[in-house]
């Protein structure tokens, strides 16, 4: 979990983070005001399942697609539409570069598949543009931690 | 955790239904007419009895504008003057900022209030290499005395009572732009009103990072704007302590009083041990406090807390002229109680909120807008949020008599039991070594994360019912779909280039003359900056500075006259700030992207 930009706003990110290690997952908390870079490299080192980012600093799209790009490049996910556009993942369909020491989890022997969730403040119609940048799913604040809980198993069980 | 805190988990225990089932509010729910208030305590925790009697409320109670001001500062509260309306605005470039504000003025807003993007609050030039994607977003960009001309262009400065929101260390370089701006049009500074945020402890508290605002440099600078207005703009608020930004972490109401109150005592020590006297400053002194959604409890939260200010001045301070026993305070409604699920419902919360503030006597107040859980406002939700300020002020005679809820069983007792939960924070944070200290400690950290906590589990849990969050909610396809505002996206890019050609323009051996005497003042100032951060930790008593022949009653560790020049060479508010900072012994850039090329 962690906040790229200069956006410092992290009641969200830290509550979030709190319940969701009440709810059984390993969570690292990074911090605020990181490069994408950090953060994919803290995932690859960590061998994480999924990064979180949290938002309201209106940058939520631009960043999204930093990171998920970056992702991409680090071998954590292929770079292909999320799950909600294309149902068939875990095809050998692209041309980046391999997975760095093959330590990702899921995906199954190929590139592994890295989740990446945003929440935050951004505006609704914003959600599809922060889903094409590459986010499986989003919660906008407001969302209870049992929904955003229930949907981040139902994301990592489908890979 | 806060004595209210317990007392809540104590009252919650008491023969209440337990809160492990979650509530029903299915549409077939049996028994829905009978549905009675499951949670019977405040926002904040305080168990509320089902009815108040005078033996709740003892009298006796001063009239309103006499001490220690429980009913208000003033004998005839708005009808004397109503509160200022101003909507905090601030989007893209100056220029775009500057036609905001013309534009809330046409539909009659009667002040002026600005926010400043993330780099300008944290002291970053617009070519920063880590900002380009943060350029206009959260608020305006200004960099330079330019842009502060075009923030103002066509706008009259003198009779406009002006908010600048910058809390840093950049707030005395803002300020100072403000005052050459106003200057080269020929007004005469010495007569200007307005405030400035200008609260830099808060700062790490509202989403920066510790290195934006360390705390010795942050107190010297907080001080020299007060001491600077005080001599040189008395008609200004040197400072805005910032309540606001600490409840919105998810603290109580108790707690809001008292970290603001402890806050604003470390300013006023600061101010003291810059050899000012007390009666000199502390009339000017503001407050920026929250008002949240449980209208009773705001009020007295906002009563109790004018009440503490006085007899602190006055007691604790030995205030002697009543301007500095009063609670001056502007209101900015709660952002955090708002939500994006069925966002309209956002206008009704705000309208209560902006209820509690008028009742309570707020002197300014911004009405947030219906669409801030997603983004900046929209003309027209801006527009709204002015709206519900007017209808307020003439059409339900909120503003007709001073204190309405004054005599109120409920209300005084609420009011006498905030100002003692209040006090027992206050008395924690003195225990622990004063407000300096739990900020350095991570105390206040601490127990902010702590509130935040539990308030979603309380929510998770069904214990607090949140319209249209954990009740009555509807599917996201069925909601109202809203885009929010975004800086046009030219203001950027043309950002960086108006600051290049700025650069570019400026004569390079002026600038850095004026700042090499900022550097010079900066140096001496910081010793002086360690010994006073001593004393407020108990440590050491400082040495009161000795006052400069060149500027009227200022000492010679104040920073303002130099950075005015610097700014007025053409000097830049990352520029400016940066050699403070070199000076205070800090980085240059607090990101250390960019090194010292002043050195």
């Amino acid at each position: 979990m962690a906040k790229v930009g200069m956006d410092g706003h992290d009641r969200g990110i830290k509550v979030v983070s709190t319940l969701l290690r009440e709810a059984g997952y390993e969570v690292v908390y990074l911090g605020k005001l990181l490069t994408p870079e950090t953060v994919v490299a803290a995932a690859v080192q960590e061998s994480v399942d999924a990064v979180g980012l949290s938002f309201l600093s209106g940058e939520h799209v631009t960043y999204t697609q930093e990171v998920a790009h970056l992702m991409e490049a680090r071998g954590l996910r292929q770079a292909s539409p999320p799950p909600s556009s294309s149902p068939v993942k875990g095809e050998e369909n692209k041309e980046s570069p391999s997975p760095l020491e093959g330590e990702g989890t899921g995906g199954g022997g190929g590139v592994p598949s890295v989740k990446l969730f945003v929440g935050g403040v951004f505006p609704n119609t914003d959600i599809p543009k922060i889903k094409q940048a590459g986010a499986d799913d989003v919660f906008p604040a407001g969302t209870l931690v049992t929904e955003i809980v229930r949907r981040i198993q139902s994301v990592l069980a489908m890979s | 955790m806060s004595r209210s805190r317990d007392v809540a988990s104590q009252a919650r225990e008491q023969g209440k239904p337990s809160t492990s089932r979650p509530p029903d509010f299915t549409p077939s729910r049996p028994d829905a007419y009978r549905e009675r208030p499951r949670r019977t305590a405040t926002w904040s925790g305080l168990e509320v009895k089902e009815a108040y009697q005078a033996a709740d409320a003892p009298p006796p109670r001063e009239d309103p504008g006499t001490y220690p001001f429980t009913r208000g500062i003033h004998p005839n509260m708005y009808r004397g003057r109503y509160w200022t309306r101003r909507e905090v605005c601030g989007i893209g470039g100056p220029k775009d900022t500057n036609e905001l504000i013309k534009y809330l003025q046409r539909e009659g807003q009667t002040g002026v209030n600005v926010i400043f993007d993330i780099p300008t609050m944290t002291g970053l030039d617009a070519d920063h290499p880590r900002v380009p994607h943060e350029i206009g977003v959260q608020g305006t960009s200004v960099s330079s005395l330019q842009d502060m001309e075009d923030l103002f262009d066509g706008i009259p400065v003198e009779n406009l009572s002006v908010s600048l929101v910058v809390t840093s260390s950049a707030a005395p370089v803002i300020l100072s732009m403000f005052l050459e701006m106003a200057h080269k049009r020929g007004a005469d500074v010495s007569t200007l009103r307005g405030t400035v945020q200008n609260d830099p402890l808060h700062h790490r508290y509202c989403g920066y990072p510790a290195v934006f605002a360390p705390i010795g440099l942050a107190l010297h600078t907080a001080v020299d704007i007060i001491e600077y207005t005080t001599r040189c703009v008395p008609g200004w608020h040197p400072i805005n302590v910032n309540g606001y930004d600490f409840r919105e972490t998810g603290i109580n109401a108790p707690q809001e009083i008292a970290f603001a109150l402890a806050q604003a005592e470390a300013y006023v020590q600061g101010a003291l041990a810059r050899g000012l006297p007390i009666d000199a400053f502390a009339p000017r002194f503001a407050f920026y406090m929250s008002a949240h959604i449980d209208l009773f409890e705001e009020v007295a939260k906002l009563r109790a807390a004018r009440r503490m200010w006085a007899r602190l001045m006055r007691e604790k301070y030995g205030a002697r002229s009543p301007d500095s026993w009063k609670f001056r305070f502007a209101v900015h409604t709660a952002g955090c109680a708002l939500y994006p699920q069925q966002p309209m419902v956002n206008v009704v919360r705000i309208a209560y909120q902006a209820l509690a503030a008028t009742l309570a006597g707020a002197s300014s107040l911004h009405c947030c807008a219906y669409d801030e859980p997603f983004a900046l406002p929209t003309r027209q939700s801006h527009r709204l949020a002015l709206r519900t300020q007017q209808v307020l002020a003439y059409e339900t005679g909120v503003a007709n008599t001073a204190d309405p809820l004054g005599g109120s069983y409920y209300v005084e007792s609420l009011t006498d039991r905030l100002e003692e939960e209040a006090k027992a924070v206050l008395s924690q944070i003195e225990e622990r070594g004063g407000m300096v200290e739990v900020i350095d400690s991570g105390w206040i950290d601490r127990e902010m994360e702590k509130a935040s906590l539990e308030y979603q589990k309380e929510v998770e849990s069904g214990e607090r019912t949140i319209v249209g969050v954990n009740a009555f909610s509807i599917p996201p396809e069925e909601d109202t779909q809203v885009v929010g505002e975004e800086a046009p996206a030219a203001s950027k890019t043309d950002q960086i280039r108006r600051l290049a050609l700025w650069k570019e323009r400026r004569d390079g051996g002026r600038v850095r003359a004026s700042l090499g005497r900022l550097r010079e003042i900066a140096s001496r100032a910081h010793a002086h900056a360690e010994r006073v951060r001593d004393a407020l930790k108990g440590r050491s008593t400082p040495i009161v500075p000795s006052t400069a022949p060149a500027h009227e009653g200022l000492t010679d560790v104040n920073l303002i006259p130099a950075m005015r020049e610097a700014v007025s060479c053409g000097a830049t508010l990352g520029e400016a700030l940066g050699v403070v900072r070199a000076a205070f012994g800090e980085s240059y850039d607090p990101l250390e992207a960019l090194m010292d090329p002043f050195a």
